[in-house]
């Protein structure tokens, strides 16, 4: 070969080097993957034990700056099973020297500026963030090991929020089948243990054993049997109602699996899956289409952080998808939402049945309000979209909170209002603890500008869906 | 007064002092603690170098580039930020450096190959095309930045270098913002970049 040529083809080789690769370094692998552990379990463990209550503590000041989580239930207004109370009031904290109303009247830029939105308004960090993972609350650890032995206790963290400000446990069920039974529940929580005592007569064979599926515990990132582990014991895993309880939410949280690095995961609070037949898309940021793709890919998700590759390591537990999820799904898709006797079938109040306030509440809710632009009441009070709220509007992105990262949101999948007052703590994080503080939320966010006897008026009107 | 307790709470568990908490699963088997899961101060692990490296690296470079262009920008706005940057990352620079040298980290002193390339790049450019080079590589950069930044609160364990990170981060987020505001109207796009307000001024802007 002639030296021209050489010198001719190694610079086509430099020119496509240039062309395909800038030569800059890939940001660190653990900005996208999650790192293996390094530390014995033993000893990891006996520093998350030490560790813990100084973590709660640190979680449990950042609540009480932001909140007030005083129990203090609303006059003679229970949840739907008639086992807890719906919490009063707007819990969420002010600025010094600010009020709803002086809020109101600032633009987004004025109370940027002056740092003046209130804390509780703000994503909510998870318990831990760098560990993140499902947390469960105390009386949902207990039942479930009550009935199955299997402790979904955490070494390294507790559920954060006092019980009187989550939803009732066990929740009722509605079977959109069975619509002149009510509650088919019996006040149990279906396990893998009770469900078939419960549900058959009630189910098709199908049904039945999409249920066993959803009930039937499979490793999970916390809860499996590696060193990579929350739980003391080498752990079966969890299942699907574990969070979902009867179906509905329990207020179990996690992070998002969608967002890297891990500092800017924002927390989930379980959704409740009532009027599932409703809904079409699923995930607040994955807008999967269908719930049998939400159902099947749980598994690398809500399981494993959308980690598949940690997944494939604890044991991933992919459902068959022409059968299996296809039952998981049919039996989701049979969950009603509670009676809601005030609503017509298009959702609207019946004037005969609601009060003047509830009516009130109707119309802020259809006008001034701006909510039915999204929460369309024939609708099932979604649309089946996702919003951008926009929140930075209001805040400097950027701010380290218990090892959080806060930034913008970006758009969150439209949640149902249908039995709105079984469900909280509210928005996708569970940051606001009632439905007074959403309002006051949303009337800040929209600009929506209304007048007290109006806030009232849409909580006795959401109380009512 | 009912938020001032609670306030001064929050201020003392979560303020400047106090130590992000880190996943111990993570941490070598030989970590020092100085309380359970609080590694021992000036303690680094791979990720702490690392990110010292990388950060050093970006500011070294911030103020090759931002050199540059203060003697070739042709839009003030190109100057005004080349200026702002010499400020901002001369003075990080300095603080990450006396953090790194605590730690036990050795940094670069010189460019990178692929900030080398850039500012060659760059030093061939004049003019819109210069400024528009440089201002479209500071948006990459300062997205790098961001995501090493957050990486850094979570990963690392020594607590000087993550309080470092957490305390630049919000400056540069606002700093991409404007570089993606001052790109779109070099590029002549409008309506992309949301307008914060009044824009940060450059301090030294003609």
């Amino acid at each position: 070969m002639s030296r021209a040529v050489t010198v001719g083809m190694c610079s086509i080789l430099a020119l496509a080097v240039s062309a395909f690769a800038s030569g800059a370094d890939p940001l660190p692998p653990g900005t996208t993957y999650r790192p293996l552990p390094a530390m014995p379990f033993s000893q990891a463990k006996a520093i998350d034990e030490a560790q813990k209550p100084q973590v709660m503590d640190r979680q449990r000041g950042m609540l009480e700056a932001r909140y007030d989580l005083a129990d203090r239930p609303m006059d003679g207004v229970m949840m739907s099973g008639g086992r807890r109370a719906v919490q009063d009031g707007v819990r969420v904290r002010l600025p010094e020297g600010q009020t709803w109303d002086s809020l109101a009247e600032m633009t987004p830029d004025e109370i940027r500026e002056g740092g003046l939105l209130p804390d509780g308004f703000k994503p909510l960090p998870h318990v831990k963030q760098a560990t993140g993972g499902q947390v469960f609350p105390r009386f949902v650890i207990d039942e479930i090991n009550a009935q199955e032995s299997r402790d979904l206790t955490r070494f390294d963290v507790d559920h954060d929020f006092p019980d009187h400000l989550l939803p009732e446990f066990p929740p009722p069920i509605f079977l959109t089948t069975q619509p002149h039974l009510g509650d088919v529940s019996r006040g149990e929580l279906l396990t893998i243990r009770n469900h078939y005592e419960i549900m058959n007569g009630l189910l098709t064979p199908v049904q039945m054993e999409g249920l066993r599926i959803l009930l039937t515990p499979f490793p999970q990132e916390e809860f499996n049997q590696t060193e990579d582990r929350k739980s003391a014991e080498q752990h079966r895993g969890v299942a699907c109602l574990d969070c979902h309880s009867n179906f509905n939410t329990n207020a179990a949280f996690h992070q998002t699996p969608d967002v890297r690095p891990q500092a800017a995961r924002f927390r989930l609070d379980t959704t409740s899956l009532r009027g599932m037949f409703n809904q079409q898309i699923h995930g607040s940021k994955r807008s999967l289409r269908s719930v049998e793709d939400f159902t099947e890919f749980e598994q690398h998700t809500a399981y494993f952080n959308g980690d598949h590759i940690s997944a494939a390591r604890k044991g991933e537990h992919i459902p068959d998808r022409s059968h299996k999820v296809a039952f998981m799904a049919q039996m989701q898709n049979i969950i009603d939402f509670p009676p809601a006797p005030k609503l017509d079938p298009f959702g609207r109040l019946n004037p005969d049945l609601a009060t003047e306030q509830e009516l009130a509440g109707e119309a802020v809710f259809m006008g001034k309000g701006r909510c039915a632009e999204c929460h369309i009441p024939a609708m099932s009070f979604m649309d089946q979209q996702m919003h951008d709220l926009k929140l930075e509007r209001f805040f400097e992105p950027g701010e380290t909170v218990n090892d959080m990262v806060l930034l913008p949101d970006g758009p969150i999948k439209t949640f149902t209002l249908r039995g709105i007052r079984d469900t909280p703590p509210y928005l996708h994080d569970g940051r606001l603890m009632t439905l007074a503080d959403t309002v006051e939320f949303f009337n800040l966010v929209l600009g929506t500008g209304l007048a007290q006897d109006e806030k009232n008026a849409l909580v006795a009107y959401l109380l009512t869906l | 007064m009912r938020v001032a307790v609670p306030a001064l709470a929050l201020a003392l568990l979560s303020g400047p002092g106090f130590a992000q908490i880190g996943n111990p699963g993570f941490m070598a088997p030989d970590t020092r603690f100085e309380s359970p899961g609080v590694p021992a101060p000036d303690q680094p692990n791979d990720n702490d170098k690392l990110f010292a490296q990388l950060a050093a690296e970006g500011g070294l470079a911030e103020v090759a580039l931002a050199e540059l262009a203060s003697g070739k920008a042709q839009a003030s706005a190109v100057g005004g930020f080349a200026r702002r940057m010499v400020e901002d990352h001369s003075a990080a620079n300095d603080e990450l450096a006396g953090l790194a040298e605590k730690s036990g980290i050795p940094l670069p002193d010189d460019l990178n190959p692929e900030h080398a390339a850039m500012r060659a790049r760059l030093e061939g450019l004049e003019g819109a095309a210069f400024d528009l080079a440089y201002m479209r590589g500071q948006i990459v950069d300062h997205q790098k930045t961001a995501q090493i930044l957050i990486w850094e609160i979570n990963s690392g364990q020594d607590g000087d270098l993550q309080r470092f990170a957490a305390g630049k981060l919000p400056t540069i987020l606002e700093r991409l913002q404007l570089a993606r505001g001052i790109v779109d109207e070099l590029s002549g796009v409008t309506g992309v970049t949301p307008a914060r307000g009044a824009e940060p001024e450059a301090p030294d802007a003609e």
